[in-house]
């Protein structure tokens, strides 16, 4: 990975800015390195392609039930089951590609009969938010503990990091098939269902619990390095407070492996959650999901070939858009590595 | 009067369908309508077509089929390893399948092409003649009858067969005839503790063998139908020379009298069998010998079983299973195929599945009424591939049961999104609106499926619904526990003979209710009790038909117990390379007896 091998500078640093900055040099604006990052961002078209990419995907996901109102559908309803017609003996599609028509955009599921378009924004929907929870939750205890274990070092980096490498030996996988029906069994009574919202919090739990550590070495190894550059010696010096240290001299130096391992790990976990669903220990019906409805479509794709497109190209579509966007943002935090 | 299911049930199929996803076509759409369905063939499983063979009919040799030739070799795709080979272990159709290949027992049943079923005798020399009121039978063997290490098969080899059921390992098969000779439930194991391996054996009175071709039962009660329990594999013929039945291990190389014999066998991976040169056809109305030896292989799953017969290629041409359906994955490409339409079968099994009613939870039986009237029976079977995986049920019997009639109080078969209206009313005059039902699944793709349709159907009526999934490899356990917390679940059950003495008894008899019982929906009706004990001491089978037949019925109006479902369908495929496959109905399973390479 890239973005652990660059060098971090210090805020503000006199670094010689890429080619484009001679040519504004005449209006001798002073910037900072946000909105130097943010200039060539901009003229990236690639990042910038992902990024609107990405940002519609958040949008149809938030918008998703007055996406559905407007459309007249929902994903819940079994179409194909209540209205005769629509599936055949088989409980297949009737019409060509997967039931596609004016009134169902995406066609019908198999089976069931919904509606597939629904069913995909609302899926998406389910799993966007759990990766995107999973996600800041590992950041936070990422950058905590990294942080942490880097600027104290001695006994307690030790300990820390020993506490990683023992959570990275867990078979993480194995780990959420074993575990989610333990929780399950400890918080909800025999006698009533299991509430999808806690469902949801199990799931991004377990996923939370080891999914942070990567980001945590990573910090770790960077912060030693800063921890003895001559700008927190001065800083030291000077008598700043170890909190001062860390909010004002070394996470500015971190925003950079930071941005761009969230913008890796969430696409990860949109990836692991679906595949938990298609293990059959992620969400279970009638919620919509996106890695069951992978599930669904490897199950139908002899005769409904269709079905499993929407799904599978929404979700290589968006997770190409954010691994570019990963890059782009790298890129223009930090020119040099540029290729 | 059993504790083992016989039925493998589906959900385990279940598990992980999807495997490689090669995409292999495009997709040209599902296409639709035109149904020549299923139903418009004649169903060969009716009880009608079932009858007592003659001393002539139990003659060999077994008439040759056409245009069949010896030699080649079939390849049986099964999904799971069979559980045993030992014939006093044998209660699934998978495994009850093989074993009519390598053993034989008193009375077999030999199925015509036509469906037409026939009780003959196969190592006895008819059905068995019947004396004292129906309580004492006695067979006679036939002549020239050996094992495979060419040794004669005497009386005393059959009642080592039943002997052997005594013993504490034999816990897995039917139990039918100790049972009859010593007494119900485990009861009977008193009479012998050890089995006949410490030298002792039944007395006369009991089991009594006069001469060397000669076996007469004695049984506590009249059994009218004897012919049929004495067809299930475990009353044959184990060698009793010292020696020859290693009990517990015995299991893994059973002695054959049949036309194939044990060759290898990896366990959980292939089973082959060999011809058994010692097999006598003459002896034999049934079977044939023609293929040199049967490859069998486990672990293959139904959407790849289906798809490799109907890709007929390779040694899959002379390919075939026992129990491997066609599923809905396939099936749209079988229909396709015209070429397929003469090495394929879709026959209605002796399977029905259920929704329990756990009326130790659900008390009032308006709300049990309300639950059989809601349930979408169409909308379930849908589920698992429509018309030709299953027929909507409309009582709790299959329709092989002898005197089966085609009742349906709950109109299932005019709803098959369930009669919501009718429900709810009836939900409303016990004043239960909104009452909560606990809905147990096995976590499985099909069954959470099934769930949404269940769940939608019983909201639309006024429940409210828990769902709760429980891990398909539990979920029988967990079901059959006397006091689990749910209020409805899937159960199933199927006859052993077309009788319907080996449903009602096993399912609704208050005092077989136990944790691991089959009483899933936990009957305590001491007037069911006494109707069962009143039909048992019944000796005319036909008559004893028809009143199983009514007591079914006045359970399900009167009790409700459970919701029936569907009845399953067994669409089976095979490849080009072979004929004579044929459908067992009473196993629900693929007959290879006559079968054959091209």
């Amino acid at each position: 990975m890239k973005s652990s091998s660059q060098t971090a500078d210090p805020p503000g640093g006199a670094d010689p800015i890429d080619g484009a900055a001679p040519a504004e040099a005449g209006s001798l604006a002073g910037r900072s390195p946000g909105q130097l990052m943010w200039r060539r961002f901009r003229r990236d078209r690639t990042g910038m392609v992902s990024a609107c990419v990405v940002i519609v995907f958040f949008l149809l996901a938030l918008l998703a039930p007055l996406i559905s109102r407007l459309y007249g559908k929902d994903p819940y309803t079994t179409y194909g089951l209540d209205r005769p017609g629509l599936l055949n003996e088989f409980f297949y599609p009737v019409k060509p590609n997967g039931g596609i028509d004016g009134e169902f955009w995406f066609g019908v599921e198999p089976q069931l009969g919904r509606d597939v378009f629904t069913q995909l924004l609302y899926g998406i929907r389910t799993s966007l938010l759990i990766a995107t929870a999973v996600t800041v939750l590992c950041l936070i205890t990422g950058v905590v503990v990294g942080v942490t274990a880097g600027y104290l070092g001695g006994r307690t980096d030790y300990l820390l990091s020993r506490f990683i490498d023992l959570l990275l030996a867990f078979p993480a996988q194995l780990s959420f098939v074993a575990f989610t029906p333990v929780v399950y069994a400890l918080f909800v009574s025999p006698e009533k269902e299991t509430p999808t919202a806690l469902r949801v919090i199990t799931l991004i739990t377990v996923m939370w619990a080891l999914g942070w550590m990567g980001l945590a070495r990573l910090l770790r190894g960077q912060v030693l390095s800063l921890r003895e550059r001559e700008f927190i010696e001065a800083a030291k010096v000077t008598g700043a407070s170890p909190w001062r240290i860390i909010r004002k001299e070394l996470l500015p130096n971190l925003w950079t492996p930071i941005l761009v391992q969230s913008t890796l790990m969430l696409p990860t976990f949109v990836t692991t959650e679906a595949g938990l669903s298609f293990l059959g220990v992620g969400i279970v019906e009638p919620t919509p999901d996106w890695g069951r409805m992978f599930a669904t479509g490897a199950r139908h794709y002899q005769n409904d070939i269709t079905y499993m497109f929407f799904p599978g190209i929404a979700m290589v579509i968006f997770v190409v858009a954010f691994n570019l966007l990963g890059d782009s943002v790298r890129d223009a935090f930090d020119p040099k590595t540029k290729r | 009067m059993t504790s083992s299911r016989r039925h493998r049930t589906r959900l385990g199929a279940v598990a992980l369908a999807a495997g490689a996803l090669v995409l292999s076509a495009c997709s040209s759409g599902g296409g639709g309508g035109s149904d020549d369905g299923p139903e418009r063939t004649t169903d060969k499983n009716r009880a009608s077509n079932y009858s007592l063979g003659t001393a002539a009919d139990s003659t060999g040799p077994a008439a040759p089929v056409p245009g069949a030739k010896k030699g080649g070799t079939i390849n049986v795709l099964q999904r799971d390893a069979f559980d045993h080979l030992d014939p006093a272990q044998i209660y699934y159709s998978d495994a009850l399948t093989v074993q009519l290949l390598y053993n034989r027992s008193l009375t077999t049943y030999k199925v015509g092409a036509n469906g037409r079923v026939t009780v003959v005798g196969d190592l006895a020399t008819d059905t068995g003649k019947s004396s004292d009121g129906g309580r004492t039978w006695t067979y006679t063997l036939k002549d020239g009858l050996k094992f495979e290490d060419g040794s004669p098969i005497t009386s005393a080899d059959v009642r080592q067969s039943v002997e052997r059921l005594y013993a504490s390992f034999a816990n897995d098969g039917p139990q039918y005839i100790p049972q009859w000779l010593s007494g119900d439930g485990q009861s009977f194991r008193k009479a012998l503790p050890d089995g006949p391996y410490k030298g002792k054996h039944l007395p006369k009175s009991v089991l009594d063998t006069p001469d060397e071709k000669t076996i007469v039962f004695h049984f506590k009660a009249p059994h009218a139908d004897t012919p049929y329990a004495v067809a299930m594999p475990n009353i044959g013929a184990v060698p009793a020379a010292p020696g020859k039945d290693t009990q517990q291990r015995y299991d893994s190389h059973p002695v054959s009298s049949g036309p194939y014999k044990i060759g290898t066998l990896k366990p959980g991976k292939s089973l082959t069998l060999v011809r058994n040169d010692q097999w006598d056809p003459k002896t034999d109305a049934v079977r044939h010998q023609y293929p040199d030896r049967y490859d069998i292989s486990f672990g293959v799953q139904e959407p790849d079983s289906s798809r490799r017969l109907l890709a007929d290629r390779g040694s899959d041409r002379q390919g075939m299973s026992f129990s491997n359906a066609v599923t809905l994955e396939t099936g749209p490409s079988v229909l396709k195929d015209a070429s397929t339409k003469s090495r394929t079968f879709n026959e209605i099994q002796p399977y029905v599945d259920y929704m329990a009613i756990n009326m130790d939870r659900i008390k009032d039986k308006k709300v049990r009424q309300a639950l059989a009237y809601a349930m979408p029976n169409g909308q379930i079977l849908g589920q698992f591939g429509g018309a030709r995986a299953g027929q909507v049920a409309g009582n709790l019997l299959a329709p092989s049961a002898a005197g089966w009639k085609d009742t349906d109080p709950f109109g299932k078969k005019k709803f098959p999104a369930g009669d919501t209206d009718t429900a709810r009313k009836l939900l409303k005059e016990a004043g239960k609106e909104g009452q909560e039902i606990v809905y147990a699944y096995p976590n499985t793709t099909e069954y959470q499926n099934v769930s949404v349709v269940v769940t939608k159907a019983l909201r639309k009526a006024g429940f409210t619904v828990q769902k709760k999934e429980i891990d398909s490899n539990n979920y029988a356990t967990e079901i059959s526990k006397v006091d689990n917390t749910f209020d409805i679940y899937r159960a199933s059950w199927g006859a052993d003979w077309p009788v319907a003495s080996t449903v009602v008894p096993p399912l609704f008899d208050s005092r077989v209710l136990s944790d691991g019982s089959q009483n899933y929906w936990h009957l305590r009706n001491t007037a069911v009790d006494r109707d069962i004990d009143r039909i048992n001491k019944i000796t005319d089978v036909k008559q004893a038909s028809a009143e199983w037949v009514t007591l079914a019925d006045r359970i399900l109006t009167e009790d409700v117990p459970a919701v029936p479902i569907f009845y399953n369908r067994l669409w089976s495929i095979w490849g080009s390379g072979i004929g004579g496959v044929k459908y067992h109905s009473v196993y629900g399973s693929a007959d290879p007896s006559d079968a054959y390479v091209k």
